[in-house]
């Protein structure tokens, strides 16, 4: 299971690059965001707090790169600093409450969008020029083009509001008790519907469009016409033969996308009053809470690698041709 | 050209695309002439449904939406316009240099395209937007620009590493050339397709992304854009009390340029790779298969 080392490079410098950017940005603004931060707490801003907020953001007598280190040494013990909207709650605290709905909700919205875009797109390559592609394809690339917050208002309006099918807010009912039972399970999946369908629509279309070229071009392989050649049903040939090998670019895109993804989740979660990550990271945004704000970026960056590495892994796994060129 | 011209009006999709985006150009260019008037003026009463008078009725501000949604569609294209040329720009140019040279200069540039291209880009984008405060469409722009070119880069690598060892490249280097021009007047125009699906995609992109950014408040609020449209109807909470059509212009708006790209985008992927295609040619071709494929069941 090797994984080259010019991935991981490539991994270490964008966590680098999203390190220095939450490092060097405050000590460069104009007016420096401590004293708003420092105002911003009001009552609450013990000595104490005081000295963190301004050892974090740089307005402290040190050379810069002593700083840095402090800041580096902060980071490998989790210590991303205290939140301003929240205090005394450390970032960490506040991003953790949040992390698991976020997770939750693009994790459902991942596997159920895979389920039905490679399919739409296996079949739509298969029948290519026929009616279903003719209408499919066309249909997920407006679909890519169409913003989340666009396609979560609507939602919204339709089923929240005028239909009042579903929930408008929260991840289950207030008055339930979290708890391992059906009603808590039922009440959340129930909450969880108008946002995973939101998420959706996006992800369907990009897994469609990239699963029906690599369909396109796997179908010209030998090892599909010899599967036709011996007689084998065409959804043998189209799912066991042709199928497994087109997932791989879809893979490849589902990692790269996945920072698309968390881009539409802030927006459908604060659309949906979803307690994740993007509803805390908006109410962070218009308190100035900074640091949350900069725990947030390390926190999704370090997801988005998290993924592109298992996918690098997974891709030994389902390919191994891949893994032979590599050794 | 001409040949060019009519395999475009061939394609449906591409002329549909083309039509809306160019009915809405004109509609923010002829803005004056169709709602003449200033948009952020008081004209009547708060959340008004649409009357004759107010088509698209009036907002919690008692604003007219119709005259918003027309005014708003010169900030919202030309920054999605703009924004896409300089994300493609910016991209072209890092790959075709990082293609063109290899080496040193191709490690560095592609390991920051890559590093760039696995960042989330909208948290990043947040963050830079929250410190640098409410921010007009220049910073906007700069901001989506500076942090969505790897894709684009990526791509124009890619071809620009299978382009330099052509003959013509060779030639020229022979002939002494230096290296700005052999990159892009020589290479260049060779990835016009590329560079036209790039643009495309970076249009809509930069839409989404400045649709995001204004509905969550970093827009200038005092700014008539479709995307600060969405974030006061938001705040006033448009959706809840049922003033559909505050929230429904600004969001048909940016549903219909997203519309209007992506047939464009669609076209431009299967010109550029006829593999894709799916035109009669190839219907006529899959149905004499099927049909075949019959006839020889049959005979067995």
């Amino acid at each position: 299971m090797r994984i080259p080392l010019r991935r991981l490079g490539v991994y270490l410098a964008a966590f680098l690059f999203a390190i220095l950017v939450n490092f060097t940005l405050p000590r460069l603004m104009p007016g420096s965001p401590v004293d708003s931060m420092i105002a911003q707490l009001g009552p609450r801003a013990t000595p104490a707090a005081i000295e963190a907020i301004k050892a974090r953001f740089g307005a402290v007598e040190q050379p810069i790169w002593q700083q840095f280190l402090d800041y580096l040494k902060g980071l490998a013990t989790f210590d991303l600093g205290v939140s301003v909207k929240y205090y005394p709650q450390t970032v960490t605290e506040v991003l953790a409450r949040s992390a698991g709905w976020t997770a939750f909700l693009v994790v459902t919205a991942v596997v159920f969008s895979l389920c039905i875009g490679v399919s739409l797109g296996a079949v739509a390559a298969w029948r290519r020029g026929g009616r279903f592609d003719a209408f499919v394809s066309p249909f997920s690339v407006v679909m890519i083009a169409v913003p989340p917050v666009i396609i979560a208002l609507a939602t919204l309006f339709t089923f929240g509001v005028t239909l009042r099918w579903f929930p408008v807010g929260y991840a289950y009912d207030p008055s339930l008790d979290p708890g391992i039972n059906f009603t808590f399970f039922g009440s959340v999946f129930w909450h969880a519907i108008m946002p995973v369908l939101t998420l959706s629509p996006y992800m369907i279309g990009e897994f469609q469009t990239t699963m029906r070229s690599s369909m396109i071009s796997v179908l010209g392989e030998d090892y599909v016409t010899m599967g036709r050649a011996k007689g084998l049903s065409d959804t043998a040939v189209m799912f066991s033969y042709a199928a497994r090998n087109a997932m791989l670019p879809v893979m490849t895109n589902l990692a790269l996308m996945l920072g698309a993804v968390f881009g539409g989740s802030i927006v459908t979660e604060i659309v949906f009053n979803y307690p994740g990550l993007g509803l805390t990271l908006f109410t962070a945004s218009v308190a100035r809470d900074y640091p949350v704000i900069q725990g947030q970026l390390l926190l999704m960056t370090m997801a988005t690698l998290g993924a592109n590495l298992l996918v690098d892994i997974l891709y030994g796994v389902v390919d191994p041709r891949v893994q032979e060129g590599r050794t | 050209m001409s040949s060019g011209l009519k395999l475009f009006l061939r394609q449906k999709k591409a002329v549909v695309g083309f039509i809306i985006i160019t009915g809405l150009c004109l509609m923010a260019l002829l803005a004056p002439v169709l709602a003449p008037g200033d948009p952020a003026q008081r004209v009547g009463r708060s959340h008004q449904p649409p009357t004759v008078e107010h088509v698209f009725g009036t907002t919690k501000m008692g604003r007219d939406v119709y005259s918003q949604f027309v005014w708003g569609a010169r900030p919202s294209l030309a920054v999605g316009f703009a924004t896409g040329l300089a994300i493609t720009a910016l991209g072209t140019a890092i790959g075709l240099i990082s293609g063109y040279f290899g080496g040193r200069t191709d490690a560095v540039l592609d390991l920051t395209t890559n590093a760039v291209l696995v960042i989330p880009n909208i948290p990043l984008l947040i963050l830079l937007a929250s410190f640098a405060g409410t921010v007009g469409p220049m910073a906007i722009m700069a901001i989506i620009a500076l942090t969505s070119w790897p894709w684009g880069a990526r791509m124009t690598r890619a071809q620009a590493l299978s382009l330099k060892n052509r003959e013509f490249v060779v030639a020229a280097r022979m002939v002494g050339e230096p290296w700005w021009r052999i990159v892009f007047v020589e290479i260049l125009p060779n990835l016009v397709p590329l560079i036209g699906i790039n643009l495309v995609g970076s249009i809509i992109y930069a839409i989404v992304a400045q649709t995001t950014l204004e509905y969550l408040g970093f827009g200038d609020p005092l700014n008539v854009t479709w995307g600060t449209m969405l974030y006061n109807a938001q705040n006033s909470s448009a959706i809840i009390v049922g003033a559909w059509w505050d929230i429904g212009a600004p969001a048909l708006g940016i549903a219909i340029v997203g519309l209007g790209l992506a047939l464009l985008n669609f076209t431009f992927d299967e010109i550029a790779n006829p593999q894709l295609r799916s035109g009669p040619a190839l219907s006529r071709w899959l149905r004499l298969n099927r049909l075949r494929a019959r006839e020889l069941r049959a005979a067995r």
